[in-house]
């Protein structure tokens, strides 16, 4: 589980966090949603250690991450990891040779899903295609945890239904996810959970079959209500 | 297998009604193998774990058995088979006669309409 | 360990086409000036003897011997040392700064790798060093290369053999870059090092708290200064002549290499507490 706890965080005088609260379970897909600049992406740089926070705690099965850490939680951000001059493949062997939990089959196997090829130029790739070896990359790790920043933005239709056949799959299985996305309207029935940002909190989190099943609404129908007010 | 989800109705009752027009249609028969839970979540394009949630409501409905490790299937009992026909039947009904009793249509009109457009709907 | 020369290989293979492309820039440059400059000195003597039917003793008056010491000076083979240090002073802001910048953040990648993130640090510092190293050492190869040119085509009555020694010694700025005794390599690399040491935690301040962090950086490098010198400071106002030279030489050691760890130390706290994507 990741267990976020009261996290803050303060860009010059602009709080973006204010005491930022929600937890994420392993074989559950978590999708954080909010309108754009609520600090979605603060919030996962801050999982991962990427960027400090002001005050809070963030666990990861309990313990607070470290650099092994990183072989069982992994982000996939919105701009690709990798060196624009290198291949796919250059890519797939930096992996291979600095995680352990790089599995090299399933790389292989995402690489043949995409229907990309191996020696394909990072530079020369569509966005949409840079989005699926982002996802591959992260996706080739045998991790426990996946954080995902807009994987379905700014990209054509194609690729969004590949990625979101992805979720779907073996690939993701019993993995725990955590996504951000502004646009939760394509992928309400993918999720797990949701938790609704706004204005540096969290407004509403809960589960996106519970709201259909108890409140016969749509995730859209609460965020809408959540907005309103 | 496409379905269209609707988004406020809980995706694993509408994955079961699916299921049960399938039975009801006889595109499932009894005691035919079903897609396992990833499989049926990556072909409906639904969440695996409502996948499985809705699995779960269909063994205690004695729509679908498991025996061991083998992948699931369609029941054999007939009794069930049978419910699961006259349950849509009737729901579809139902659903037609609160739509159509505020307009305050004598039944032998109604019923003539209804013999007409299934009819012609059969001829096309 | 293995991480750190997985990445410090990594860095140089990102940098090795831009070092070949300055080392081919060396050679040609330098070689071209020998032959350029033997050729110009010769046509001049040339024209000095058979068509104004001077002597040789007077032409060597005048225009002296041909050496390396008249190459040494000239743009052919100064332009490409220039560009070299240039370029690498360059580098050692645009080694962290690439990562950061443009459609992919390679930096992302670095900080999530399951390896401690000073070696990244360490790799990139490294191969600032080794490509400083390598331009020296090729500037050493390269002397007794143009030496035996400028021989082959200058005929011995006309010109004047140097040796290396002297080569470097015939030009005042060369003395830092290619130190005479090993103390001299030791202060000049020593420092140089450890600059670049400095030079990195200020942009990891700049990294880690940007507008204000170039401020900090500032600071940092001011007190990382000042904390150097004191020894020199001490010596020169406090208790002027009080120590021997070579009780204030192991003293600026120690106290370089107390920069050099503070500087570490410190870049390994932003690394791992305050770096910002």
């Amino acid at each position: 589980m990741i267990e976020v706890k009261e996290i803050t965080k303060k860009f010059g005088l602009k709080q973006v966090l204010k005491g930022v609260s929600f937890t994420a379970n392993k074989g559950e897909i978590t999708c954080l949603i909010g309108i754009n600049g609520v600090g979605k992406t603060t919030i996962m740089n801050a999982i991962m250690n990427l960027t400090p926070i002001n005050s809070g705690e963030i666990l990861i099965d309990g313990e607070k991450l470290r650099k092994e850490s990183y072989e069982k939680i992994t982000f996939i951000p919105d701009a690709i990891t990798m060196l624009p001059q290198m291949t796919i493949g250059d890519a797939m062997q930096f992996m291979k040779d600095f995680y352990k939990s790089w599995n090299q089959k399933r790389a292989a196997e995402l690489l043949s899903f995409f229907k990309l090829k191996e020696d394909e130029r990072i530079s020369n790739l569509s966005k949409g295609n840079t989005a699926k070896v982002n996802l591959l990359l992260g996706l080739g790790l045998d991790v426990d945890y996946l954080l995902m920043d807009e994987p379905f933005s700014g990209i054509d239709i194609f690729s969004r239904e590949q990625i979101a056949d992805v979720f779907t799959s073996h690939l993701v299985e019993d993995r725990g996810v955590i996504i951000t996305t502004h646009e939760i309207n394509d992928i309400e029935h993918l999720i797990d959970k949701v938790v609704i940002l706004d204005n540096g909190v969290v407004v509403k989190s809960f589960n996106a079959e519970g709201v259909r099943e108890n409140e016969g609404k749509s995730v859209v129908d609460v965020m809408r209500e959540v907005y309103k007010q | 297998m496409a379905v269209t989800f609707n988004k406020r109705d809980p995706v694993y009752v509408q994955v079961i009604r699916h299921f049960k027009e399938q039975i009801a249609t006889g595109n499932l028969e009894a005691g035919q193998e079903i897609p396992s839970r990833r499989e049926l979540a990556n072909k409906l394009k639904i969440n695996p774990n409502t996948a499985q949630r809705a699995y779960k409501e269909m063994e205690e409905e004695g729509l679908i058995f498991t025996e061991g490790n083998n992948p699931s299937k369609i029941t054999k009992d007939e009794k069930v088979i049978g419910n699961v026909r006259d349950e849509l039947i009737l729901e579809a009904v139902n659903s037609f006669v609160d739509a159509i009793r505020p307009i305050n249509v004598p039944l032998d009109e109604v019923v003539g309409l209804i013999k007409e457009k299934y009819t012609d709907k059969d001829g096309k | 360990m293995k991480n750190y020369i997985k990445l410090f290989n990594f860095e140089l293979g990102r940098f090795l086409k831009f070092y070949l492309i300055l080392i081919a820039i060396t050679i040609v440059s330098q070689i071209t000036g020998v032959i350029v400059s033997s050729r110009s000195y010769l046509s001049d003597a040339n024209e000095f003897i058979y068509v104004n039917q001077g002597s040789m003793e007077s032409f060597l008056e005048q225009y002296g011997q041909m050496s390396m010491h008249n190459i040494t000076r000239t743009l052919w083979f100064l332009g490409p040392i220039a560009l070299c240090v240039v370029t690498l002073l360059i580098y050692i802001f645009f080694i962290w700064y690439r990562d950061w910048f443009g459609k992919n953040t390679f930096i992302y990648r670095l900080l999530m790798l399951p390896t401690a993130r000073m070696n990244v640090y360490l790799a990139k510092a490294s191969t600032i060093f080794l490509m400083v190293l390598g331009l020296i050492s090729l500037q050493l190869v390269l002397i007794p290369i143009e030496g035996t040119i400028l021989q082959s085509m200058v005929p011995v009555d006309f010109r004047l053999d140097m040796s290396i020694q002297e080569v470097i010694g015939s030009f005042d700025y060369f003395g830092i870059l290619v130190p005479y005794s090993f103390t001299q390599f030791i202060i000049h690399y020593g420092i140089g090092f450890m600059a670049v040491f400095i030079v990195f935690t200020a942009i990891l301040f700049e990294r880690s708290f940007r507008l204000k962090g170039i401020v900090l950086g500032i600071v940092y490098i001011a007190i990382s200064v000042v904390i150097f010198i004191s020894p020199l400071l001490v010596d020169a106002f406090l208790v002027p002549n009080y120590f021997y030279a070579i009780e204030l030489f192991v003293m600026e050691i120690v106290v370089g290499l107390l920069v050099i760890a503070g500087s570490i130390w410190m870049s390994n706290y932003l690394l791992n507490r305050k770096i910002r994507i």
